[in-house]
């Protein structure tokens, strides 16, 4: 059993590429808990696409030991993803801990993330240990950013420490002051047992792997255990804390993190946030929990071929074994024939996701365009949950129709403040304030639509602020809007996946702009293809392609009839990734041509 | 006396003369050039490969094709004839064609041909203006085709002269020109190819350079339909996507390639179709010349189609002829339905007007003729 008081638990949190992976990687090598022959650059980013894409997705617990002042210390580590997107795994991660390392980038300084991420920490009652990370940057302006952070999430510039997670430099002070600063854990071995569910993942041989945070109790391998949610009862077969490796031990005690299996079958069995306890002699309190992330952005998702209807269903289903957060559910477009429509928590999800389902499965897929979730309340007063435009009923049984919005912080230059208010303004935003970092540096803070927000805002956010300015946005709530469905018809034939929900006074403009990009991505015919956009019964703009004007090889002799059977399989094989609606082909990239004419 | 059909067992034959005096900006045929030194190897190695046929096989065609056979001097075309003759037997009334460049004639090589059996020559003119032959990088001049023709035109009556269309820069006006200059020369037969920008190519290289600008689509339309005009009026039938001819001088051997009928080949980067299967010899002089002195098979390419390929293949080929494709033969041929292969998408070009349905006969029309590609595409 350990001693609570030699205990520390503490999350790495920051703003996306600031260093928390670099850090846990200097704290693991600091106190050998992994050999400099073992290791590799943010060594516990270990899924293919985190070291793809150099970013992390999912948190990763670890624990390393480490002597101060003569005494072993069991330090329980977290480092967390710094996108938007997961944001829910860094409150989930914070719920285990006592305290959190603030990294903060010495060049790029306070960011969206960072405040985000900083009150998330205070709000679970975190103590926050500053650190200035990169100093060894050349152009590192320590002072500078020191300030913003006074100024933005109000820590003591005393108090902050200045390191280099890539070199090395300040990674003992680091280590000290979690262990100074950081207070143990409160909970007591002998106590009833209260564990808290902070992540899960699925194991095919072992089932459900659960990570726990004792707050009170032991626990111990055979034991009995209840989840409180479900009250179900299992037995603990085996328990191991990440050193970073699955590492297994008898018991686990107040304070300590690490997992268990017991035999789990289904993933869905077990809640992020549920109470573990003894089954014999339970705890009467659960903990608190946490809210479950919901997902913000919609997309449909179709076989280019109907037959494979069943094998994206199956694909979706191992997908969703480990990551609870993304969802799906069968739907049918008169245009796609039958597919899924899937829930994302953000655009990025929404690209990973998708990246996943290409690389597991050999499918050919059409992905539409994203939208939010709307609510509408009808005539006879219900309230109906809008997460496809196929589902907008007639106009007439409307009586309001709403839409989500966030409250959006912008963190950016100064100079660029004029440029961002048109941007949002043009978006339908509403100002709400601005505040300054420092002369040069501001939050600006916004409440907008999330649909104005979630495709492109960040991109544009970027090419205004020449890549200074970052973002963070907080679901606020339902607001009702004077919003329209606006479709497509295509060679008169209305093409429900092209459908999109847009606010009547833009309807035109955007229809407008959705015909010109389609009339580029969609090729030529045999025949003119008529292309319009409509409100209700009103089109409200038209386009056509002409038709193919000349093509014919010239010759096809001998030697050529092998070389064309090959062209022509080549054609077809083009052909494979587009939808044929009425009779004409429409290519994946015309889906998503909703997206691109936002503007 | 054979008993198989024409689409199993040839009865005609093409031989390649690789040899070319230089290498025209557009062409990616199998050629060589700058190696005529090999030419009489090449001969000793034709001489090889034809006689694996075992025995003289009869045909109604044969055609030597190149590269450029007139590049060969009067011994060495002689001795061609001679030995193609003694391998293909030439039925009554077949056809025995030539490709020939105007620069590469005279009048002693019309002698050594038409003494040898050849009937009907093709004449490479491309153009009539010079600065559309320099686009073109080919060597020869204007005057030097008519030169050419008249000599021909001594002893063989059946002349056809080949015209590319939609080079860089060129005008309506250029092409209703050269359409009137070969008119006036009184050819049996045209073949009009829309110029292709193939891979590699040098033509190829400068456009992708940027160095020039190609034609674009409504501008080849508009010359190939003036060619089909103009000949048409001129009393031409269209018998092919390309290739128009007087009455009663269709060209036999292109016909059999249309119909997707057998076909022996012979020489480097000669193609064969025998017996359902495809074969292509090596486009490499050296290689060709070692394997088949060394008395192996020059083969380097070859495949045999599924039937239900076979049909679609048959399909695509055949509906690029005026005629296009009789039901009751195709069934024949290939063992299936046209309907049940492609009826739905032959119904929609009909409606489209890109395709005639009579009954027992499938054919583009004009229209469909302009975008034979794509129609071809949605019957495969
Ligand atoms: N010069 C310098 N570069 C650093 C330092 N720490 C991290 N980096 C670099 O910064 C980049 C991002 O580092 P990560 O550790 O992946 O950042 P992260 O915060 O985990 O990023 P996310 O997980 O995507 O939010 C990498 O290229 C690191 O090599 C440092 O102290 N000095
Ligand atoms: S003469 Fe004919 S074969 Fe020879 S290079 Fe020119 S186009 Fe090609
Ligand atoms: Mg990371």
């Amino acid at each position: 059993m350990s001693d609570p008081r030699f205990i520390r638990n503490f999350s790495i949190i920051a703003h996306i590429d600031h260093g928390k992976s670099t850090l846990a990687d200097q704290l693991l090598l600091r106190t050998g808990a992994i050999s400099q022959r073992d290791f590799r650059n943010q060594v516990l980013d270990d899924m293919d696409l985190e070291r793809e894409r150099g970013i992390t997705i999912q948190m990763h617990p670890v624990t390393v030991y480490h002597t101060y002042q003569g005494q072993k210390y069991e330090l329980n580590l977290i480092d967390t993803p710094g996108h938007v997107d997961f944001n829910y795994e860094v409150s989930r991660s914070l719920a285990a801990c006592e305290g959190a390392i603030l990294l903060v980038d010495a060049f790029q300084g306070v960011q969206a993330q960072t405040v985000a991420n900083a009150y998330l920490a205070i709000e679970h009652d975190l103590t926050i240990v500053p650190v200035l990370n990169k100093i060894d940057m050349p152009i590192a302006r320590p002072d500078a950013v020191i300030a913003e952070m006074e100024q933005a999430v109000g820590v003591k510039p005393e108090e902050v420490l200045r390191a280099s997670a890539k070199t090395g430099l300040g990674i003992d002070e680091v280590l000290a002051a979690i262990i100074e600063r950081i207070p143990p854990p409160k909970g007591q071995p002998e106590a009833a047992v209260q564990a808290l569910v902070y992540n899960s993942h699925f194991d095919t041989y072992k089932g459900v792997v659960v990570y726990i945070r004792v707050m009170q109790g032991t626990l111990r391998k055979g034991q009995r255990i209840k989840l409180m949610r479900g009250n179900t009862e299992h037995e603990i077969t085996e328990m191991g804390q990440f050193r970073p490796t699955p590492t297994g031990c008898d018991s686990l005690s107040a304070g300590q993190v690490g997992y268990f299996t017991a035999q789990i079958k289904n993933l869905s069995d077990v809640h992020i946030g549920d109470t573990v306890t003894d089954a014999l002699h339970p705890t009467d309190t659960a903990l608190p929990g946490y809210k479950e992330p919901k997902p913000m952005v919609f997309s449909g998702l179709y076989p280019v071929n109907n037959n494979d209807f069943e094998e994206l269903r199956e694909a979706l289903a191992k997908l969703r074994l480990n990551d609870s957060s993304f969802t799906y559910q069968p739907e049918v477009s008169e245009g796609l024939g039958f597919g899924f429509r899937c829930g994302f928590l953000g655009m990025l999800h929404r690209e990973i996701i998708q990246q996943r389902l290409e690389r597991d499965s050999e499918l050919d897929l059409v992905q539409t365009a994203p939208n939010v979730t709307y609510e509408i309340l009808s005539r006879k007063g219900e309230i109906l949950e809008i997460d496809s435009p196929q589902k907008v009923p007639d106009a007439g049984q409307i009586e309001e129709f709403r839409e989500p919005f966030v409250r959006i912080n912008f963190l950016l230059p100064a100079e660029n403040i004029g440029d961002l208010m048109q941007m949002c303004s043009e978006r339908r935003g509403v100002y709400v304030r601005t505040e300054y970092l420092s002369p040069t540096r501001a939050i600006l803070v916004y409440e907008m639509p999330l649909a104005e927000v979630i495709y492109d805002l960040y991109d544009k956010l970027k090419s205004v602020t020449h890549g200074y300015g970052t973002m963070d946005y907080d679901f606020l709530g339902y607001r009702a809007a004077d919003l329209v469905r606006l479709d497509v018809l295509v060679h008169h034939k209305r093409v429900d996946a092209l459908s999109t929900i847009v606010h009547r006074a833009t309807a035109d403009r955007r229809g407008r702009k959705l015909l010109k990009k389609l009339r580029e991505e969609i090729d030529r015919h045999l025949f003119e293809v008529v292309l319009q956009a409509a409100v209700g019964s009103r089109i409200i703009a038209r386009e056509s392609i002409a038709p193919m004007k000349k093509n014919v090889t010239a010759k096809c002799y001998g030697g050529d009839i092998t070389r064309k059977r090959k062209l022509w399989a080549k054609q077809a094989e083009g052909k494979k990734r587009m939808k044929q609606i009425g009779q004409v082909d429409i290519p994946q990239e015309a889906f998503l041509a909703v997206l691109e004419s936002d503007q | 006396m054979n008993v198989l059909p024409p689409w199993q067992w040839p009865r005609a034959a093409y031989i390649h003369i690789p040899f070319c005096a230089h290498h025209c900006g557009y062409c990616d045929f199998a050629i060589a050039v700058g190696q005529d030194e090999q030419i009489d190897a090449y001969l000793d190695a034709l001489a090889l490969e034809l006689q694996t046929l075992g025995t003289p096989q009869a045909v109604r065609s044969i055609f030597l094709g190149g590269g450029t056979p007139s590049h060969l001097n009067c011994a060495q075309l002689e001795r061609l004839l001679v030995l193609v003759r003694r391998w293909l037997l030439l039925e009554a009334q077949g056809e025995f064609s030539i490709e020939v460049n105007p620069d590469s004639m005279d009048e002693a090589k019309v002698k050594v041909l038409a003494d040898h059996g050849i009937t009907r020559v093709s004449l490479g003119a491309q153009s009539f203006h010079p600065h559309l032959l320099q686009v073109l990088e080919r060597l020869h001049g204007p005057d030097q085709v008519a030169r050419a023709v008249e000599w021909v035109r001594q002893r063989i009556v059946n002349l056809s002269v080949d015209l590319i269309f939609g080079a860089p820069g060129q005008t309506v006006a250029d092409w209703k020109s050269d359409l009137d200059r070969v008119l006036a020369l009184e050819p049996t037969h045209l073949s009009t190819y829309g110029l292709t920008y193939e891979k590699g190519t040098p033509l190829w290289k400068q456009r992708e350079r940027g160095l020039l600008v190609a034609l674009d689509e409504e501008s080849e339309w508009q010359l190939y339909r003036e060619a089909i005009d103009i000949l048409e009026e001129a009393g031409f039938e269209h018998y092919e996507i390309s290739n128009f001819a007087r009455a009663g001088y269709r060209s036999v051997h292109n016909q059999v390639y249309w119909a997707n009928e057998a076909y022996f080949g012979f020489g480097m980067g000669a193609a064969r179709y025998v017996l359902g299967r495809r074969e292509t010899n090596t486009r490499d002089l050296r290689t060709y010349l070692r394997k088949i002195l060394a008395g192996e098979s020059a083969i380097f390419q070859s495949e045999e189609l599924g039937e239900e390929e076979r049909a679609r293949e048959t399909l695509a080929i055949q509906l690029r002829r005026a005629e296009g494709i009789a039901r009751c033969r195709f069934r024949l041929q290939t063992g299936r339905e046209l309907d049940e292969l492609a009826g739905e998408a032959i119904r929609r070009q009909v409606e489209l007007g890109l395709l005639r349905d009579e009954g027992e006969t499938v054919a583009l029309t004009r229209s469909g003729k302009y975008v034979a590609d794509a129609v071809i595409e949605r019957l495969l």
